[in-house]
């Protein structure tokens, strides 16, 4: 028989007392699932450090919107004002001095047009096309320049990279989670080192197939159903490049070697995408008009590739970059400034990599190492010298 | 089967925590059924517990410094008698 101190005791355990051991329990219960999960991300390969893993893993299991959410929160809070003092130098990018550079390039080859700086007085080099590599010969494969890109913000710098799509080839790399598996030949998720000889640059991919809602051809197979409308950087089976507004359905056309999605076009024949300014048209990522590191590739008019990035930048002020730096169709890759790269080899073998930018988060030998995400890897061509 | 009405206070105890941790189950599996994953459901999950077991912890040192204070109150007024 309980005695009359016990069953007191029994009847006065306040409801609350016995609500909060519930819900203790339960986010304990919770938790046992998510910490197994989180415990094996973590454990796998990496090359970031873990508070972006932590933020990937939640991205990757629901939290995506929520992510993007707090993203949007903490760059409005941190937005740049306008105005300010201008700068009086630019970041030296290249290798060519102010005024020894791409200019004196002879031959029939084409050269693009140097950069309209759209403040005045412009910069020393401001605009100008500079090699990105030592004894790249008077056709250099790849050209660098910067400039700046606002007056209403006279302190932010755009990194251009300009490619010659006749003397280099383009190939998508997988990176060690993304794409995520099953994906078959996905290789080292480096630069290869049989390749380092020929490589000149390299740069960052695009968002997540998880995020992006995108497809991808990867040596013409689909690993994700292309999806109709989507900007899309493709690789032809001739080694031709472009980028294109997808058209094409959800399988791979046989002439495709590579195609990657992101996001709908920025610009279309020459013209900047009257959406740019709609929130929901790019998508559940941080918002169109929050301030972030940026990057976008287009191509210009004769069919080579333009890279931009830079800090600080809407989806629509990247596109006046690229724009302004001469493409005809581009789109927007991504962003963030732990996932923005853009590095150029100024040596064969992959000697002395440079990033474009000396604000870029990541160093210049990521590519070197087997890196998280996927990205761009840009060749000679068979026959080509540096 | 019927549970007995007659049962002592340890017992009626455990019987108290086996409840409530069927409902707490019970809630977690809701809300991983609801939620888009695990990494929303530990993102509400962390603070919660965080929270709960910060009041639980300064309930326990709030209380025990009373008992303390009220022993030596009680101390002192036997040392006055």
């Amino acid at each position: 028989m309980p005695s009359v101190r016990s069953e007191r005791r029994h009847q006065s355990i306040p409801f609350w007392r016995r609500a909060r051991r519930i819900f203790l329990l339960a986010a304990i219960a919770c938790l046992v699932p998510a910490t197994i999960s989180y415990v094996r991300a973590m454990g796998e390969k990496h090359n970031v450090g873990l508070g972006v893993r932590s933020v990937e893993w939640l991205r990757q299991n629901g939290g995506n919107s929520l992510v993007s959410e707090i993203e949007n929160w903490y760059y409005t809070l941190n937005a740049p004002e306008k105005g300010g003092p201008g700068l009086r130098s630019l970041p030296q990018v290249g290798v060519a001095s102010a005024g020894e550079e791409a200019r004196g390039r002879t031959g029939e080859a084409y050269q693009p047009p140097d950069v309209k700086p759209l403040i005045q007085p412009a910069l020393p080099g401001e605009g100008l096309w500079k090699k990105a590599a030592a004894k790249a010969g008077t056709r250099p494969p790849v050209l660098l320049t910067t400039f700046r890109s606002d007056p209403e913000y006279p302190q932010f710098v755009a990194g251009v990279a300009w490619i010659d799509s006749s003397r280099t080839r383009l190939a998508y790399v997988p990176g060690l989670a993304e794409p995520p598996p099953p994906l078959a030949h996905r290789g080292p998720a480096e630069v290869p080192e049989a390749k380092r000889g020929r490589v000149v640059a390299t740069f960052n991919g695009g968002f997540p197939l998880e995020t992006s809602n995108a497809g991808l051809i990867y040596r013409g197979k689909v690993r994700e159903a292309m999806v109709d409308g989507v900007a899309t950087v493709v690789e032809y089976r001739d080694g031709r490049v472009d980028v294109i507004p997808w058209h094409q359905g959800p399988g791979a056309p046989a002439n495709v070697w590579f195609a990657k999605q992101n996001l709908p076009p920025i610009i279309e024949g020459g013209r900047l995408s009257p959406k740019l300014s709609d929130g929901p048209e790019w998508g559940e990522t941080v918002n169109n008009a929050v301030r972030v590191w940026r990057s976008g590739v287009g191509v210009d008019s004769h069919g080579n590739l333009l890279y931009a990035a830079a800090d600080f930048q809407t989806v629509e002020s990247l596109a006046k970059i690229l724009q302004r730096a001469g493409a005809v169709r581009a789109l927007e890759l991504d962003i963030n400034e732990d996932w923005t790269s853009f590095i150029s080899y100024r040596h064969p073998g992959a000697g002395e990599p440079s990033n474009l930018l000396p604000e870029m988060l990541r160093p210049p030998e990521r590519y070197l190492t087997p890196d998280e995400r996927d990205f761009f890897a840009v060749y000679l061509r068979p026959g080509e010298r540096w | 089967m019927r549970l007995p009405r007659e049962i002592s206070a340890g017992a009626a105890s455990r019987r108290r925590l086996l409840a409530d941790m069927s409902i707490a189950i019970a809630i977690a599996v809701l809300a991983s059924l609801l939620a888009a994953g695990v990494g929303v459901v530990a993102f509400l999950a962390l603070p919660t517990l965080l929270v709960l077991l910060s009041w639980i912890t300064i309930e326990a040192v709030v209380r025990g410094v009373r008992r303390r204070s009220a022993r030596s109150a009680q101390a002192a007024r036997v040392a006055e008698r």
